[in-house]
Order: C-alpha cells, then structure tokens, then sequence
C-alpha cells in the first residue's frame, strides 16, 4: 500500500466512505432536478420547432403555457444551490459543481424562453398566408436538440471530452444560420410581400442560433467542473 | 480576501498531477523571489521513536497568513511548534532537517531559543491570560526583557493592535481572567505583540471561541499581518478559508508519520486542489 494510499483510508481510524451523505443527496437531487430542466427544455424546444412547421398555433399555445414550470423549476434549483452553499461550505469539486449547476440552470431557463420566443413566430407565420418553411430551420431545431441532449449527457458523465464536442459542434448551427441568412434575404428580394414571413423565419432561426450558444455555455460549465479551469470555447 | 496578493504557485498546475513529488518537495515551485520569513527543508521530528512528521519542506511568505490543515495527528502541530523551537521543551523531540528564520538556522547550536520565542510568538488554543491584572499580562514579557522605553505606551500599542483597548482601556488594573473568552484571547495576542515579534504563530486559537469571537479574531489577524507574519493550525477549515492567503494539507502516511500533501494559495486549495487526496479531506469524502 502506498503512503497516499494509506492516508486516503485513514484520515480517521473508523472512518467512513463519506461524512456527508446528507450533502451528497442533496447535491444529487439538485443534479436530478436539472436534468429535469433539460427534459423539459428539449421538449419544448421540439414541440416549438414541430409548432413552427405544421403551422400548429395549439401547440404553440401550450410550449407558450407550459415555460411557468421551467421557471419554476429553475427557481427551485437556484434558492436549493443558494442554501446548499449558504449552510453546507462546499468546497473544491463540490462548489465548483453546484455553481455549474446553477449557471446550467439559468442557461436552460434562458433557453426555454427561446422555445415560447419560437413558439410566438410560429403562431405569427401561421396567421400569414402560407410560405415553403426553409428546410435548414427544422434541421437547426433538431441539431439544438441533439446538442442539448449531449450536453446534459456531459453534465451527468462530468465528461470534459463530451462537453468540449457539443462545443465544437456550435459550428454547425452556426453554418446553418448563416445559409437561412442568405436565404431569407433572397427571397426577401425576390418576393417582397414575403418579408413577413421571411424576417419571422429570419428570427425563429436566430433563436435557435442563440439557444445553440447557451447550449455551448453549459459545455464550458461542464469543463470547469471537471477541470476547474473557465475556457471560452465559442469564440 | 480580494485584494490579496499571493507570492506562492500551486504546487503543480493541472489537475491529473503525481501527488507524490508533492509530498517531499512541496514549496519547490514557489517562485525564487517569494519573501520567504521560513524555510523548511527536508524536516523530520521524531518523539522518541515514533516519527511525528516526515520530510516537509515549504516556505513562508513574509506578511501573509499561512494556515496549516489536516487531520487530527498529521503533525501541524508539531511543525508549527518547531518554527520556534517550542519542541525543545519535550525532552524526547528531535528535528533532523534544517529550518531557515530570515535566512538563520534556527536549530544552530550558537542560536538562543528564548531570542528564536521573542521574535516568534506564540498564541494557544485555549486563552492562557496569567492570573495578573490586564496591563500587567502585556507588560510581563517586556519587563522580563528589561524593556526601558515607556511602558504604558507599549501596552496600549498592543492593546491597540489586538483591537482590545477600547474594550479595556478604562480596567486595566482588572484581571485578565475576568474577560470574556475571546478577550483573553485577544489579550493573548496582545501579549504576544508587546515583546515586538515578528511572527505570530497560533495554534486553534479560536477553537474555545464562539463565532463572534472566532470572527473578531480573525478580522484581527487580517489587521496584524501588516506587520506581523501569521502561521495558524486550524481543524477549522472554513477558517483557513476565510482567513489565510496560503494554505498546507498535512496528511499521514503509513507509519502515521504527518508530510505535507500540497501547498498552495488558499483560494486555489479549496477550489480545485492539486491532490486527490485533498479533495478528498476538504470534501469529507475518503477514499
């Protein structure tokens, strides 16, 4: 047995795995609670998106409803972390996790307001006379999805390599943003008593473009859970 | 603590580190120009025959609070004890390794022990005022060292900055004894201060305190390391962290014999420590 071997199993003659259970169910329940807020913004981000291309103003309606309880949840979250560090002293891996997971939380809040945002511009294209719904938007909703499910996929594993390809992949979006960009405008040119309709595709996509950004600001969470170094990696 | 700045490197850089350079040669990263008030190189003390703390060498920073952090029996104790010479008065100790003060060798035979305790005090655990009357628990080690200047301004100095005149000023003729536990700590270090050393050394000093008095002295020793250089073993975690610049994880091997794990700024030890090990103590989970 080696020196440190020895030293990690005797800090205390009779000592346990742990001395803190109460701290550590507590820290798992608030990582249960924002893997939660994960879920329901992928599914609002998902019935948003369906909202947008089949023109489903009830859909939208109940993504537009259903954001009060990711408030709330985040809320929950945040006044949880707050008493958690206020009464238990985290320390080292253990603070630097609660405050990604409170930083985390106010992402997937943000980006639940991207949904209801997306959720509006779906409810606005379907009072317009009907237009060809560009194929990259759907396409965006889907890699924002993905990209949140590997994040929180991260976050769970505390996988640095993870976190840092859902980083990389922001890329993507990003093409993807430019294209409907150039699109947009065309058909702008082209069909001006469009305009409506393309400057609310314009902007559904700028949502996602956005919500992808947040998505890589929990990947950045991630590393610096599992480094402790803040790294900007979407420049 | 912003606003600190801190002389010494965390041990190793990243994260996934070989701990074990850590243990004999902890302090070596420490930049060359750090204003090293100590230095300890490859320091063992032995109590008879059992080895009390193995190999440790670190530095101190000169004017900054140093907390050394461990578990019970991992010897920061008796580390603290040996940077002036407390050790001696256990017959059975012994120190191999060399501990630098200001560049001395405070272990040199032609060094005085008394001369190494005046210019490094010493503040316990438990408030030990002597059963003398306020003014006289300062003025006793300055007269036992013939001070000749004027007393009474060297008393209220200390008084002063061990912020407890304003609560003493006006009884100084009463008994130390008669304070509240943490005004006779305060009188401690008031004590301390009057035989003008330069370095204070505090073992628990808040450990028989409440939280306002643990408080009181900590905002103090935030005050006196202007002009003091403050080495504290504390259990107290939260108080290393609120408290010192500089941090040292003692641990204990094998043998039961203490070293020294990692030192490293305090902000960077209680938020992502070099080693698994200190991780593992300053989270409460072993192993």
């Amino acid at each position: 047995m080696t020196q440190d071997q020895f030293a990690r199993e005797t800090f205390s003659p009779d000592a346990p795995h742990t001395v803190r259970r109460g701290f550590e169910e507590a820290l798992a329940g608030t990582k249960d609670d924002v893997l939660r807020l994960g879920g329901m913004v992928e599914n609002a981000l998902e019935r948003a998106g369906r909202a947008l291309v089949e023109r489903d103003v009830e859909l939208a309606d109940q993504v537009r409803w259903d954001d009060s309880g990711v408030n709330d949840l985040q809320r929950s979250i945040n006044l949880g972390i707050t008493a958690l560090i206020a009464t238990q002293a985290p320390m080292a891996r253990d603070v630097r996790e609660l405050l990604a997971l409170y930083h985390a939380a106010a992402e997937l809040e943000r980006m639940g307001d991207y949904a209801v945002s997306i959720a509006k511009l779906a409810q606005q294209l379907a009072a317009e006379p009907e237009v060809p719904m560009l194929r990259q938007i759907p396409e965006m909703e889907r890699v924002c999805r993905e990209q949140l499910h590997n994040a929180m996929r991260a976050l769970v594993d505390v996988s640095e390599t993870a976190a840092r390809e859902v980083c990389e992949r922001d890329d993507e979006l990003d093409h993807l943003y430019a294209s409907v960009y150039e699109d947009t405008l065309a058909l702008m040119a082209v069909s001006p008593e469009r305009a409506k309709q393309a400057t609310h595709m314009l902007f559904a996509a700028h949502h996602l473009e956005r919500l992808g950004d947040r998505v890589t600001n929990i990947g950045e969470d991630v590393v610096y859970l599992a480094t402790g170094n803040i790294e900007d990696l979407n420049p | 603590m912003s606003g600190i700045t801190i002389d010494v490197q965390p041990m190793v850089e990243e994260p996934s580190r070989d701990v074990t350079r850590a243990g004999s040669a902890a302090g070596s990263d420490q930049p060359a120009e750090m204003d090293a008030v100590f230095e300890l190189e490859g320091v063992s003390i032995h109590y008879g025959d059992f080895q009390a703390v193995r190999d440790i060498s670190l530095r101190i920073a000169r004017n900054q609070i140093s907390a050394l952090i461990g578990p019970s029996g991992c010897g920061k104790s008796t580390v603290l004890r040996s940077l002036n010479r407390m050790n001696d008065l256990v017959p059975s100790a012994r120190l191999d390794g060399t501990i630098r003060y200001n560049g001395e060798d405070i272990y040199d035979p032609a060094i005085d022990p008394v001369e190494v305790r005046r210019r490094i005090g010493m503040v316990f655990q438990k408030p030990n005022p002597f059963p003398k009357s306020i003014y006289d628990n300062v003025a006793f080690g300055p007269r036992l060292n013939k001070f000749r200047g004027n007393l009474d301004e060297l008393v209220e100095r200390s008084l002063r900055r061990a912020a407890l005149w304003d609560e003493v000023k006006d009884k100084l003729g009463n008994n130390g004894l008669s304070l509240s536990g943490g005004q006779q700590q305060r009188l401690c270090i008031a004590r301390a201060i009057a035989v003008e050393p330069d370095v204070i050394l505090m073992d628990e000093p808040c450990s028989a305190l409440d939280p306002i008095a643990t408080l009181r002295i900590e905002e103090l020793m935030h005050e006196l390391k202007s002009n003091y250089t403050i080495v504290i073993v504390t259990h107290n975690m939260q108080q290393a962290a609120r408290a010192s610049d500089v941090t040292a994880f003692l641990t204990m091997g094998e043998d039961r014999a203490g070293y020294l794990v990692e030192m490293a700024p305090t902000a960077t030890l209680f938020t992502r420590p070099a080693s698994k090990l200190t991780e593992d103590y300053i989270t409460g989970r072993f192993g």
